[in-house]
């Protein structure tokens, strides 16, 4: 069993689920929610939250402690207001802030942890939102994160409480816990097999939200999908999680596990084909637009999961699903300016990491 | 037409109207556009005096031109219709009749929290009220004989009683 290629994966549920995440919005009394507050109120919030949350891990109710962790736990705090286009960007492309919070203008910030695994955004559609990010299935462990921030600032911020809806939040249909519980899995056999309808249509049913790679409207990044409840009334924070990563995870992992089984047995010729031809491309094109290094990168993905590619390791694979969006391979080398220089990044840093052919 | 822009309160047009008027004892600014103004019933300036036009301005929210308005916030039913956004934690008692709906069919016919409270301790006041919500409806429950309720309802009455909230899982500092 241990020299199956890709048997440590089943650690975390790696193999399919890339990351997961909790996320809580909470509203500050005493202020409108945000799209009602003006510029001032706005600045009123950040800074009484900033004050709230401290300067580290261990003021937003994090124990840190990892190992040679010292000073390096502070929170960072990035003004978004003051922030250029490109790292702005980069933020969303690392899944730390949405989209609509990265381009908006009015005062906002985010604070980051040290790892990147939690943040804290500071007037986006709520006035607070607590996300906790773990790599692959955690989502027990990243639960108890966003609980244990969310006590520590609810200690010191009084957060708009309804006696029957909760938690209230801009939306009211995100009232009651506030909470979405998320997993970003890749579902690369399941769209082979033409299955990802059934699935879902089975969410739907479950009241499940089913998104693209970066949420709404991100379906070129096609294999990817970001799965979260949606019911948030009614029901304990526990027994979501219960349901969520007690039921819900387990079974896609295990439906998606199945199709891939179903391949390697049936098609796996066909398989063995968009998996090497993958690799192929990735290790040797010269120019890479950000559709073609997603597709390849899935389908690669997939071959390294179920042992076609052992020399390939799944964790590099989920990283550059990050290191080659746009704003990412322009921090990284800033003299990049037109798109074929982007393409060409792009192409050099899939072929350093996978092992350059010829 | 020199002035700075300034938005209607309704919507993104520029604002015509400027108005400085009282309602609920509070004193509220008022910026509509040629449009809202005149759904509000409002003649455009020079068009009426200036004391009919603060009368008419306060009945906004009773003429209903655009449904009530938030007394908080002055977030009016329409901005709630047109962004699907409240403006405040007061919208959701102005708005009550029509967000409850909303809020119910969103998340499966739920029809309260039953997750967990705030945890600052020192928030007297609001566990006090919600203390006071709960006795209310256990008094309903059990008057209407509904007895899982009202044991739902125990459990979270027992919950907010100062004993169990010294304990909770929300004791961190
Ligand atoms: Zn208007
Ligand atoms: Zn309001």
């Amino acid at each position: 069993m241990s020299n199956l290629p890709g048997s440590d994966l089943l650690n975390g549920d790696r193999d399919v689920v890339m990351s997961c995440r909790v996320r809580l919005a909470r509203n500050v009394a005493g202020f409108p929610f945000v799209g009602r507050a003006t510029h001032p109120q706005r600045r009123e919030v950040l800074e009484t939250v900033r004050a709230a949350a401290g300067p580290d891990e261990a003021s937003v109710g994090l124990a840190g402690g990892r190992v040679g962790a010292d000073a390096a736990e502070r929170l960072a705090w990035i003004d978004l207001t003051s922030l250029p286009k490109r790292d702005r960007q980069l933020l969303w492309e690392r899944h730390l802030v949405s989209k609509q919070f990265a381009e908006g203008d009015s005062p906002r910030a985010v604070a980051v942890s040290p790892d990147e695994r939690f943040s804290l955004m500071v007037n986006e559609e709520d006035h607070v939102r607590i996300q906790v990010l773990r790599s692959g299935n955690a989502l027990r462990n990243a639960f108890d994160a966003a609980m244990r921030v969310d006590a520590a600032l609810g200690g010191r911020l009084d957060f708009a409480f309804h006696p029957r809806w909760g938690y209230l939040t801009a939306c009211p249909t995100n009232v009651g816990c506030g909470i979405r519980i998320g997993v970003m899995v890749h579902l690369r056999a399941l769209r082979v097999t033409n299955e990802i309808e059934k699935v879902k249509r089975a969410a739907k049913e479950l009241h499940l939200a089913v998104r693209g790679f970066h949420g709404e409207g991100s379906d070129a990044t096609g294999d990817w999908f970001q799965i979260s409840n949606q019911r948030t009334l009614g029901v304990t924070e526990a027994g979501l999680l219960e349901e969520f990563a007690g039921r819900i995870v387990p079974a896609v992992v295990a439906y998606e596990r199945e199709a891939r089984r179903v391949l390697m047995e049936r098609q796996r010729t066909l398989l063995e084909d968009r998996v090497f031809r993958g690799i192929s491309l990735l290790r040797s094109a010269r120019l890479l637009g950000l559709d073609e290094a997603m597709k390849q990168l899935s389908s690669v993905r997939l071959g390294a999961c179920v042992g076609l590619l052992p020399g390939v390791s799944v964790d590099t694979l989920t990283r550059l699903t990050i290191q080659l969006q746009s704003a990412h391979l322009r921090a990284a080398d800033p003299a990049i300016e037109t798109e074929e220089e982007e393409k060409a990044a792009r192409a050099r840093t899939a072929r350093t990491a996978l092992g350059e052919w010829p | 037409m020199a002035a700075p822009f300034r938005p209607c309160d309704h919507c993104p047009k520029p604002a015509v109207v400027h108005n400085t008027v009282i309602v609920n004892g509070q004193m509220t600014e008022v910026h509509l556009c040629e449009d809202h103004a005149q759904a509000a019933g409002i003649q455009m300036p020079g068009q009426a005096p200036i004391h009919q036009l603060l009368g008419q301005l306060a009945q906004v929210g009773a003429a209903r031109p655009r449904g009530p308005s938030c007394p908080e916030c002055g977030h009016s039913f329409h901005d709630f219709k047109t962004s699907g956004l409240l403006g405040c934690a007061a919208c959701y008692e102005a708005f009550a009749s029509t967000v409850a709906p909303v809020i119910e069919r969103a998340h499966g016919g739920a029809t309260e929290h039953v997750g967990s409270a705030p945890t600052r301790a020192d928030n007297a006041r609001q566990r006090a009220a919600l203390l006071q919500q709960l006795l209310r409806e256990l008094e309903q429950a059990v008057s209407a004989e509904q007895y899982e309720r009202a044991a739902q309802l125990r459990d979270k009455i027992k919950d907010l009683r100062p004993t169990a909230a010294a304990g909770g899982p929300e004791a961190a500092q």
